[in-house]
């Protein structure tokens, strides 16, 4: 199978939009990456990311009910598909198997 | 909450503007929600400007090319199409097709060759490794005999001989150091081949520093020995045929004989260079070198150095101020006292310009130097000859546009949007640009050993500047495609498919814009017409001009005798030994022929500082050149007392004031016993500068002490065989003086060359003025056909109710003589000024009257005429039956 691989920002904006599930858009994920990252992202970033996630497949998206908050204009609402999950599953095994084989060491030898 | 502030609106219109369509809802919905947060977070300004700057942010590849990806597929299928029917159009319209090609690739041509002009003179020097760290010191020195008051001061780079050793000692900014004079000139002798070889004097480091590769020999050894010599392979070829050069040793005679050793060979200075040499030997070996080494007031030295790196230029500068402090300000200071010279004035600086600039530089002369100008000048006339053709090609569309009305109906019809009907004409356009530039490059190919002639370079196609060049004709081409093919392309697709399909329109076209446009291109030609022919009536006047002496049959010989009075022993021997020569009219001797160069001598008389210009002469020397004495008498060659007389010119004596010049005595020597050489004669003006020069005060001696030696011999022949008679010139030299070669040139040739430059420009004009009138002719002749098929009825009509032929005739062309002579009128005043400043550098040209405007006029009325004619004759001659049977 070919191997695609994630880089750092999409695959926190790939999470995002798991936790973020029906309420997952550009402006929102800008703001939850705000409150609980602590870390001022553009939202063009992530549009952009979001775009290059759904060309990917790990996302798809649909477009929201009309507003009254935003001039009218619909949101639109992405949500995770099986792919990405399995993606983000594959990436935390990994990540964990590589950290048991990290010698457990304390800061103070290094 | 609500609030009515809102962001700015044309920031939201670009993000539409850019973003997909698909996307733009929830960006937009996104952003704006972002500014109502941000309204109450930061308040309206910073809202606002934050708004904006996150529009610019998605302005960004992700973005953008999401669009581009989507309109890209349906270009790829719609261009086939587009190219399909482009090039069925180019077919069905063969005739404007050609015309349009043809302007359009002549155009391309011309920007082109220009490019790499340009491009040639930027790569002046770039060649040197070292290019960044070598300089050339110049002087700026005070002039007290400048014309320009304002500026008394003179900028050169001849220095002091001494003066680059010195540098090297003192300056620690400096690692290396040369001198260099070109110019010189000496016998070369290896065995039986002699020849006259131009002399280069440099030091050791001149191999170091500069990147001319030494094929042979080591560039740390050379020059360790003042009798060494360093060659081309050009030179090594002819003495030395295939043998070694190195450790051949070969005899120089500029001042007497002196043998050299051959210790390298170096390749030829490309083209591009600011230097050029065949013979290379060492600085030491330069006449009167001894001498000048110490002397700080003798200026005949170019210097260059090259600086350690990271060198510090401030202090570098500051050191240069002390050099002079140090040797040289003694003798400034006893000069400026001498002279009388104001105190405030700074006598000497030494400056610097790195490499690359000196060919571009003006200010200092130098061997190669060229102005930027030139560059400027070419490209303007490229860009006139592109706009004219461009011209062409806007108002045949936009007269042809008859033909694709219907077409541009049923595209519409069928669902064609506007945006594509302007694709599809602007990718016409620029098909026909690509078809041209192919053609174009095929031209340059033809015309480069021409160009390289007309503005003497030598420019290859080679593979380094291949690709700049494809990438120039590239840009231009699509340039040139998207300016020509824009106006048609709105024009004709804004058409109304009803108006068009309905069939009532008729098939007249009123493309109001059309004329301003003839008028425009005609002007420009026009001011090429009226540029080229003073231009020509200029060189003529020149050519033709009596310059106050003959020219004709007088060949300048050089003594080859070096500086000394062996050179006025050879002119006498030589007159001896010919004068039972019939096809040898006289013999004369003098130190500079026409355009060799000239001296120049200041003086002061009461107070007033003078100049006069100093020729060597004998008594030979006015009846040789066939000079007319106003007063007085030549010089007599039985009378002693004459070595001490002068002959002066009218300049002179208006420039004294004289009322009775044969009582006065010249003291040009300063001497302070006696009162000066006695004039004994007074020539009429004649032209021994170029016409750029008024005719200044000039004197003739024939003291050596005071003017110098006879270094050439001018030599009047009989006009009846000129070939025999040079031979004999020849055989006579050749028993005089068989060890030195026998160089001549005929003077008036070296008079025609000062007017080189101005002749190569005038010949550039012609052509591109041949060029601008054959390209608006053709565009011309194609309206001219439109117009006449347009009104192939009218005229029938008009002929059966009884027209003549000539009345149609004068209706068909009056409206081409009133564009023509609106055009006139356009581009008189502009040639005017530009040949105005063109004929400035003339101290002797030609008026600018009304005839020449009237010739160029009728000249360019006869032109188009003859143009228009053919269309309007074959309307005329129509039988009305044929024209109107379909009504």
């Amino acid at each position: 199978m070919e191997k695609t691989y994630l880089g750092e920002f999409e695959e926190l904006v790939l999470t995002m939009v798991g936790i973020l599930r029906e309420e997952a858009y550009g402006n929102a994920i800008v703001n939850e990456i705000r409150d609980r990252m602590e870390r001022e992202v553009n939202l063009s970033a992530v549009h952009v990311t979001l775009y290059r996630l759904e060309d990917k497949g790990y996302v798809k998206s649909s477009m929201g009910g009309a507003t009254a908050t935003r001039g009218g204009r619909r949101k639109r609402i992405f949500t995770i598909t099986n792919a990405g999950l399995s993606m983000l599953h594959a990436i935390q095994e990994k990540r964990m198997e590589l950290w048991k084989l990290l010698p457990q060491l304390k800061f103070a030898d290094l | 909450m609500k609030t009515s502030v809102q962001p700015p609106k044309w920031a939201i219109d670009f993000l539409e503007w850019f973003c997909p369509d698909r996307l733009v809802e929830c960006v937009l919905g996104d952003l704006l929600e972002q500014f109502d947060d941000e309204l109450e977070l930061y308040g309206e300004r910073k809202a606002r400007r934050r708004f904006v700057w996150n529009v610019v942010r998605f302005f960004r590849p992700g973005i953008i090319l999401r669009n581009k990806f989507k309109l890209k597929i349906i270009n790829t299928i719609m261009l086939l199409s587009y190219f399909k029917i482009a090039i069925r159009n180019i077919r069905k319209q063969k005739l404007y097709s050609f015309i349009n090609a043809f302007g359009l690739s002549i155009g391309i041509a011309f920007c082109i060759l220009i490019y790499l002009f340009i491009q040639d003179e930027q790569s002046f020097d770039q060649f040197h490794v070292n290019k960044d760290r070598i300089f050339r010191v110049e002087e700026k020195s005070y002039d007290r005999w400048s014309e320009d008051k304002a500026y008394p001061y003179r900028h050169s780079a001849y220095l002091q001989t001494g003066l680059m050793q010195v540098l090297k000692d003192d300056l620690p900014e400096v690692q290396m150091g040369t001198r260099y004079n070109s110019g010189g000139r000496g016998v070369f002798r290896h065995g039986e081949k002699v020849f006259t070889e131009k002399l280069t004097y440099v030091d050791a480091d001149f191999f170091k520093m500069f990147s001319f590769p030494l094929l042979q020999g080591d560039a740390e050894k050379v020059f360790k020995d003042k009798y060494e010599a360093v060659i081309t392979p050009t030179i090594a070829e002819k003495y030395f045929g295939d043998e070694d050069p190195i450790g051949k040793t070969v005899e120089i005679d500029v001042n007497g004989t002196v043998t050299y050793t051959v210790t390298g060979v170096i390749q030829e200075a490309p083209a591009n260079s600011s230097f050029s040499f065949d013979v290379l030997i060492p600085q030491e070996n330069r006449m009167f070198y001894d001498r000048n080494i110490n002397r700080w007031g003798s200026y005949s030295t170019p210097t260059f150095v090259q600086l350690v790196e990271g060198a510090d230029m401030q202090q570098f500068s500051a050191n240069l101020d002390k050099v002079i402090e140090k040797y040289i300000a003694e003798d400034l200071e006893e000069w400026r006292e001498n002279s009388n010279l104001p105190d405030d004035v700074k006598l000497l600086e030494l400056q610097y310009s790195n490499l690359s600039d000196i060919h571009l530089n003006t200010k200092v002369s130098w061997q190669k130097t060229s102005d930027p100008q030139y560059s400027l000048i070419l490209g303007g006339i490229a860009i006139l000859i592109l706009i004219i053709a461009c011209i062409n090609y806007i108002s045949l569309a936009l007269t042809t546009s008859t033909a694709r009305r219907t077409e541009v109906g049923i595209r519409k019809a069928a669902g064609a949007k506007k945006g594509q009907l302007i694709y599809q004409f602007g990718f016409e356009s620029i098909v026909l640009a690509l078809i041209s530039m192919i053609i174009g490059l095929g031209l340059v190919v033809v015309f480069l050993p021409s160009f390289n002639e007309f503005t003497n370079k030598s420019i290859t196609l080679g593979g380094a500047n291949i690709s700049g060049l494809l990438a120039v004709s590239f840009v231009v081409t699509l340039l040139i495609g998207l300016l020509a093919g824009s106006y048609p392309a709105f024009f004709l697709s804004s058409f109304r498919p009803v108006q068009v399909l309905k069939g009532g329109f008729t098939s007249k076209l009123n493309a109001v814009f059309t004329k301003p446009l003839v008028v425009l291109q005609f002007a420009l030609s026009a001011f090429l017409i009226i540029s080229s022919v003073i231009m020509y009536r200029q060189m003529q006047y020149i050519t033709a001009k009596d310059l106050g002496y003959n020219k004709d049959q007088v060949l300048a010989i050089p003594t080859q005798t070096g500086y000394s009075k062996e050179g006025n022993k050879m002119v006498e021997r030589f007159r001896n030994y010919a004068a039972a020569e019939p096809s040898v009219i006289s013999v004369t001797g003098t130190n500079t022929s026409f355009n060799q160069g000239w001296s120049r001598s200041g003086y002061e008389i009461d107070g007033e500082q003078k100049q006069a210009y100093v020729y060597v002469a004998d008594p030979y020397y006015v009846p040789t050149l066939e000079l007319t004495l106003v007063e007085g008498r030549n010089f007599d060659p039985n009378l002693a007392s004459d070595s001490s007389a002068l002959i002066v010119n009218e300049a002179l004596v208006r420039d004294m004031g004289w009322e009775n010049p044969l009582q006065e005595h010249l003291n040009w020597r300063e001497d302070s016993t006696g009162l000066g050489p006695k004039i004994i004669g007074v020539v009429k003006d004649y032209h021994f500068l170029s016409l750029e020069n008024e005719i200044e005060p000039m004197l003739m001696s024939m003291n050596t002490k005071d003017a110098g030696f006879q270094t050439t011999m001018l030599v009047k022949i009989d006009h009846g065989n000129i070939p025999e008679s040079i031979d004999k010139v020849r055989s006579l030299w050749n028993e005089l003086a068989p060890d030195k070669p026998f160089d001549y040139t005929f003077i008036d040739e070296d008079v025609a060359k000062q007017y080189a430059s101005y002749k190569r420009w005038m010949n550039i004009m012609g052509l591109s003025t041949a060029f601008a009138i054959l390209i608006s002719c053709l565009g011309l002749f194609g309206l001219a056909g439109i117009n006449a098929v347009n009104r192939t009825k009218e005229i029938g009509i008009r002929k059966v109710l009884g027209a003549e032929l000539m009345s149609i005739f004068v209706l068909l062309n009056k409206q081409y003589v009133w564009l023509a002579l609106i055009a006139f009128t356009l581009a008189a005043p502009l040639s005017w000024y530009v040949m105005d400043q063109w004929l400035a550098d003339f101290k002797f040209s030609i008026a600018m009257g009304w005839e020449l405007f009237a010739v160029s006029m009728v000249a360019g009325l006869l032109v188009a005429l003859t143009t228009v004619s053919y269309h309007a004759i074959k309307t005329a001659l129509a039988n009305p039956a044929e024209t109107l049977k379909y009504e």
